[in-house]
């Protein structure tokens, strides 16, 4: 028990969850301020996901999308890339398939499976322009990847509006996808599951693709644990030179590293226009992107830890809605909570006294690497000549 | 129109003088960047603090009439919320990219929050009635013929923007202060050694970044147009950072950067006229970015490349004079 409360994943939850506190504390205040019935507003917020199952069923949804957006972000983040292109990824991934399904002459089983390849085939190229301008020529990935998911969209309100769109629409949106094309329920279709069946089927559209996604975290997670080319990307991410020494060709890696983020992007694209709008559409949830970033670091980078920070702040998203619906406070509150747990989920000195005694003794330990260091310079390294 | 008149658009003054008012918004930022980036602290929230001096300024000029009042609680507003990130990042050791973030999202949605409980529309603030700041028509120079319609009749910031480029040269390079800023840049231990605050120094230089940052908020929303729309800086705080990259980190590079992405910008708005679908036309500036970096990144290796060659050769030439000295 003692181990285990000194141990850094006890901490790391001690210090999200105080972090969640504050957050959710400072965001009280807020309403106070704002609202005419804050308590009302608040009670909305915190408990209104769960409050009916179609609000259920939007709570999972947006936190599936968010669980491959999380993961597609852990990759780029666990190399150090600071890559945050992930939104146009997902946007493109999204019209690909849209458009895969709706107009690819195969049998529904083929159309959707080639729509699922085509988006992540689409993702991960995607990716290669920042990937290689940062790999070869050293320029800022955050930029291109940023000026990227602007063109990303751009590209997309484009071929929608003058190819996609059925000429009579009044909305930017392509058609419905036909029934017999859309995911299946993620409940089978077994004769004692058919009432429980039919009742989410109405109510929400939780589909198949949960286990998709549950493949892919777990994927994600041996992909950077239990594969050589995770190993490549963690350490290119904790040190660059050494990986370099080491023989790691760090430039491949990194490429990589962006790509393949690109797969899980992809099929969030998918999740948004197969599973939850059955089309292709203006504003589908766009800015989701970021939030993959949020959910990356409050998962501290762990594929496994991902599904639990998604859901988390899927529900965060979810009680906002809810509260901006029946209430006088608008859902941004959510994000400017969202804003403050980041900074203080990722302040090293949050919990103090635990924090501190390690960080002195890292400290401690540098400068004694470092004095090393400087006398083995001073008496000439033997190594060296 | 077809396209003859676009060029012939181009060449005009009225163009030149487009490219100016454009580019404004993105000098602004960019300089907050040059000093921020100077002194070691990348500062990433570039974008959001525009949006909060852009808000501010909308707001406090609405409610109390007084523009140079809302200027200035513009700048106090984002350098209240840099003020923040920075303790965050140098008092609690949170990574300043992702202190960045954090704000930018503080920034972008905390706006929208205030919006929409001010005046309950998300989008803009146009039942707020905000003020804007004077145009200014430079005495003589406003009736030379061409000259006159570039140089003269442009809003306060822009004039500010020329004059605060010049300002950070100054101070970056024949001050102490900056002297001392790009010392703790270059490498803060040696910086510390001398006797330099590192902490306070890179401080100072996150709180002067959000200045200019929200001098550029404040140029589109009390110049540009007179009113606050929500993520009104529409990327120019990233195009700002950009532009310090490819400036190579100098202010008169800066400045030349931002205006090249202003040109391409103001083109855009000149082939809008055109049978171009729009959203093609709206990726120029974005892919001008992304070209640039491009072109900055393929010379810079290219001197690296030089730079090792020619002491390869100078080494070559060493040996042969030693061999045949010793011969």
């Amino acid at each position: 028990m003692k181990n285990f409360l000194k141990s850094k994943g006890f901490r790391e939850v001690l210090r999200i969850l105080l972090a969640l506190l504050i957050g959710l504390t400072l965001g009280f205040i807020i309403t106070l301020f704002v609202s005419d019935d804050p308590i009302a507003a608040y009670k909305a917020f915190l408990f209104g996901p769960v409050s009916r199952l179609n609000r259920i069923g939007d709570w999972l949804e947006e936190s599936l999308t968010l669980i491959l957006l999380g993961l597609a972000v852990c990759i780029v983040f666990s190399a150090s890339q600071w890559y945050i292109g992930v939104e146009g990824q997902m946007v493109l991934g999204a019209l690909v398939s849209g458009v895969v399904v709706l107009f690819v002459p195969l049998p529904p089983v083929w159309r959707i499976t080639l729509a699922f390849i085509a988006a992540m085939a689409v993702a991960f190229v995607w990716a290669i322009i920042p990937a290689i301008l940062k790999a070869y020529l050293n320029a800022n990935e955050l930029v291109t990847s940023l000026m990227l998911n602007t063109v990303a969209l751009k590209l997309f309100e484009y071929l929608l509006k003058n190819f996609i769109m059925p000429e009579k629409a009044r909305s930017l949106s392509s058609d419905m996808i036909p029934d017999e094309l859309r995911l299946p329920s993620f409940i089978p279709n077994l004769p004692i599951f058919t009432e429980v069946r039919e009742l989410w089927m109405k109510q929400t559209s939780v589909t198949a693709m949960v286990y998709v996604i549950i493949a892919a975290v777990i994927f994600a997670y041996f992909l950077l644990y239990k594969t050589s080319f995770g190993y490549e990307l963690r350490t290119v991410g904790s040190n660059k030179k050494f990986a370099r020494f080491g023989g790691i060709n760090v430039n491949r890696t990194i490429v990589l590293s962006m790509t393949v983020s690109g797969i899980f992007a992809g099929l969030a694209g998918v999740h948004l226009s197969l599973a939850i709008y059955n089309r292709v559409m203006m504003g589908m949830s766009f800015g989701l992107g970021f939030e993959g970033i949020n959910i990356a670091i409050l998962a501290g980078n762990n594929p496994l830890a991902v599904p639990i920070a998604a859901l988390l702040y899927g529900y965060l998203r979810a009680g906002a809605d809810v509260m901006e619906r029946t209430s006088d406070v608008s859902r941004e509150l959510v994000v400017v909570i969202q804003a403050l747990v980041l900074l203080l989920v990722t302040a090293e000195r949050l919990l103090p006294t635990i924090q501190r005694r390690i960080s002195d003794q890292r400290e401690e330990n540098n400068n004694n690497n470092k004095i090393k260091d400087t006398k083995r310079t001073l008496k000439g390294d033997p190594n060296e000549s | 129109m077809s396209l003859d008149v676009v060029i012939r658009s181009v060449l005009s003054a009225l163009f030149i003088s487009s490219v100016i008012r454009i580019s404004t918004p993105i000098i602004l930022p960019a300089l907050g960047g040059l000093i921020a980036i100077s002194a070691g602290v990348p500062n990433m929230a570039l974008e959001g603090l525009m949006v909060v001096g852009a808000f501010t300024g909308v707001v406090v000029s609405a409610f109390t009439g007084n523009v140079w009042l809302a200027i200035l609680c513009g700048i106090a507003a984002s350098v209240l919320i840099v003020w923040l990130m920075a303790f965050f990042h140098l008092h609690l050791n949170t990574d300043l990219f992702i202190a960045g973030l954090a704000i930018n999202l503080l920034c972008s949605s905390g706006t929208v929050f205030l919006l929409y409980t001010l005046t309950g529309d998300k989008g803009n603030s146009a039942s707020l009635a905000s003020l804007s700041v004077p145009n200014i028509h430079i005495p003589i120079i406003k009736d030379i013929p061409f000259l006159g319609t570039v140089l003269s009749g442009h809003n306060v910031f822009t004039y500010l923007a020329l004059i605060l480029a010049i300002l950070v040269y100054i101070f970056l390079y024949h001050t102490r202060f900056g002297t001392h800023l790009r010392a703790v840049g270059e490498n803060p231990e040696a910086a510390t050694s001398l006797g330099i605050n590192v902490k306070r120094v890179r401080m100072i230089a996150l709180l002067l970044s959000a200045v200019f940052a929200s001098l550029g908020g404040m140029n589109l929303s009390m110049a540009y147009l007179q009113l606050f729309q929500r993520d009104m800086a529409a990327g120019r705080g990233w195009i700002g950072i950009a532009a310090v990259h490819l400036g190579g980190r100098t202010p008169l590079g800066t400045v030349l950067a931002s205006v090249l992405f202003g040109f391409s910008d103001a083109i855009a708005n000149q082939l809008g006229s055109l049978k171009i679908p729009t959203q093609l036309v709206q990726m120029i500036p974005y892919l001008t970015t992304v070209g640039a970096l491009v072109v900055y990144g393929i010379q810079k290796k290219r001197a690296a490349q030089e730079r090792m060659k020619k002491y390869q050769r100078e080494n070559i030439d060493q040996l042969a004079e030693k061999a045949v000295e010793s011969e």
